[in-house]
């Protein structure tokens, strides 16, 4: 750690940069690529961390919509296909009195990968264009995607149990449909967009804020 | 003076001085800018072996059995994610990266880098590790994994009649393990370890 620091301000403008991995900083110069503690890539701020969310919402917006609209799961019975979309799949939850459960199961694959995708659209817009919204409400938003997206893999584990389950071939058996390789998708690009969107940046777009 | 900067603001603050235990928050975005834990290196050794050695019937012993059309039949966690292997590739590779790959793999550096500190030793292998931890935690997925067994269990009840098994108790306390070592670890701390200070 550097004693010549000034507290109050950021380093960035003390010409410092904070390695993420280790959490050592250094100089910041252009001779600078790597951190001189742990040899990790280091930057001041995540490189094209806006670009790089952008793209992989952008993917996770495409890929929503045949998640949603396709079934996720088919249920082979008696050599009939039924198949199942997430959002009849909480239906018959709803309808066969496990509320609770489907109450999860909605949050975990309806309202958590929806609300991930318009939060952080929302923090990158307010970072790009300067909207001077409260910095730390910002953050706050961002800490709790952050920590509930990985709830959103729940439902790709149930797929899994359930096609371990059911493998009775013609009679009974359950198997994977178009929409999990989609939702799949959704998930892992919103997890990777989170974790590429830099929070230091709303510090540098409201730089009059306390 | 000691100063620190905040991973989430930027901001450079006077380094406070903690007692073991406590935490210092950013005055600006009040998020945790420094842990003072008290790393026990040889309790985390010593918890992260017991995981991995739990780690093999968990993944391996049947979760679940169920009694459908006259048979019993027994699932394990394994089984369902390499079922999915030719229908879809991606979500059985998912699956089995956050179940299985990445709990496994974080045990196992915990292990290394706790016994590294233990030993007394530094080799060069120690820094890449180290980075793999950071990365590790975010993937690791055992709690998730859990709720969606529970969510799973009560969706079969309605097909048929569901049994637990041994691997349940397994995969319970491999989820307790792993959850009281993540308690215990302190990334900072062993990269402080590593720099020798």
């Amino acid at each position: 750690m550097s004693d010549l620091l000034k507290p109050g301000i950021s380093a960035m403008q003390q010409g410092r940069q904070l390695c993420k991995v280790c959490t050592m900083d250094s100089l910041i110069s252009a001779n600078t690529t790597h951190c001189p503690y742990c040899g990790s890539p280091i930057s001041v701020r995540i490189k094209h961390s806006q670009q790089k969310m952008w793209a992989l919402l952008l993917t996770a917006i495409v890929f929503i919509i045949p998640a949603n609209l396709y079934p996720i799961t088919y249920l082979l019975k008696n050599s009939t296909l039924y198949p199942d979309t997430i959002f009849s799949g909480i239906i018959s939850l709803f309808d066969s009195g496990m509320i609770g459960i489907a109450l999860i199961v909605f949050i975990a694959s309806i309202l958590v990968p929806i609300l991930k995708i318009v939060a952080l659209s929302f923090i990158s817009l307010a970072v790009h264009f300067q909207w001077q919204f409260p910095p730390k409400k910002q953050l706050f938003a961002f800490k709790i995607v952050d920590w509930i997206g990985r709830w959103s893999v729940l439902d790709l584990f149930v797929i899994s149990i359930m096609v371990a389950v059911f493998d009775k071939g013609n009679f009974l058996s359950v198997y994977p449909g178009i929409a999990a390789t989609s939702f799949t998708v959704v998930v892992i690009t919103t997890l990777f967009a989170a974790q590429s969107f830099d929070t230091r940046l709303i510090w540098d777009a409201n730089t009059n804020a306390k | 003076m000691q100063t620190i900067i905040c991973s989430h603001c930027d901001l450079v603050s006077q380094k406070p001085t903690l007692a073991a235990g406590y935490v210092a928050k950013c005055p600006r975005c009040e998020r945790i800018l420094y842990k003072n834990k008290a790393v026990n290196a040889n309790k985390l050794f010593a918890l992260s072996i017991t995981a991995l050695l739990i780690c093999i019937p968990a993944f391996s012993s049947p979760l679940i059995s169920i009694h459908l059309l006259g048979i019993t039949e027994e699932a394990n966690l394994l089984q369902g994610a390499i079922m999915m292997i030719d229908i879809a590739p991606i979500v059985s590779f998912v699956v089995l990266f956050c179940a299985v790959v990445a709990p496994v793999l974080l045990t196992l550096c915990i292990t290394f880098s706790s016994g590294c500190v233990v030993f007394n030793k530094r080799p060069s292998l120690l820094n890449p590790v180290l980075k793999l931890t950071s990365i590790l935690f975010h993937w690791s997925m055992l709690e998730v994994y859990l709720v969606s067994f529970m969510v799973a269990v009560f969706k079969l009840i309605s097909y048929a009649d569901v049994y637990f098994n041994s691997g349940l108790y397994f995969f319970v306390a491999l989820l307790i393990l792993n959850m009281s070592m993540l308690c215990e670890y302190s990334n900072t701390k062993y990269w402080e370890y590593l720099r020798n200070e």
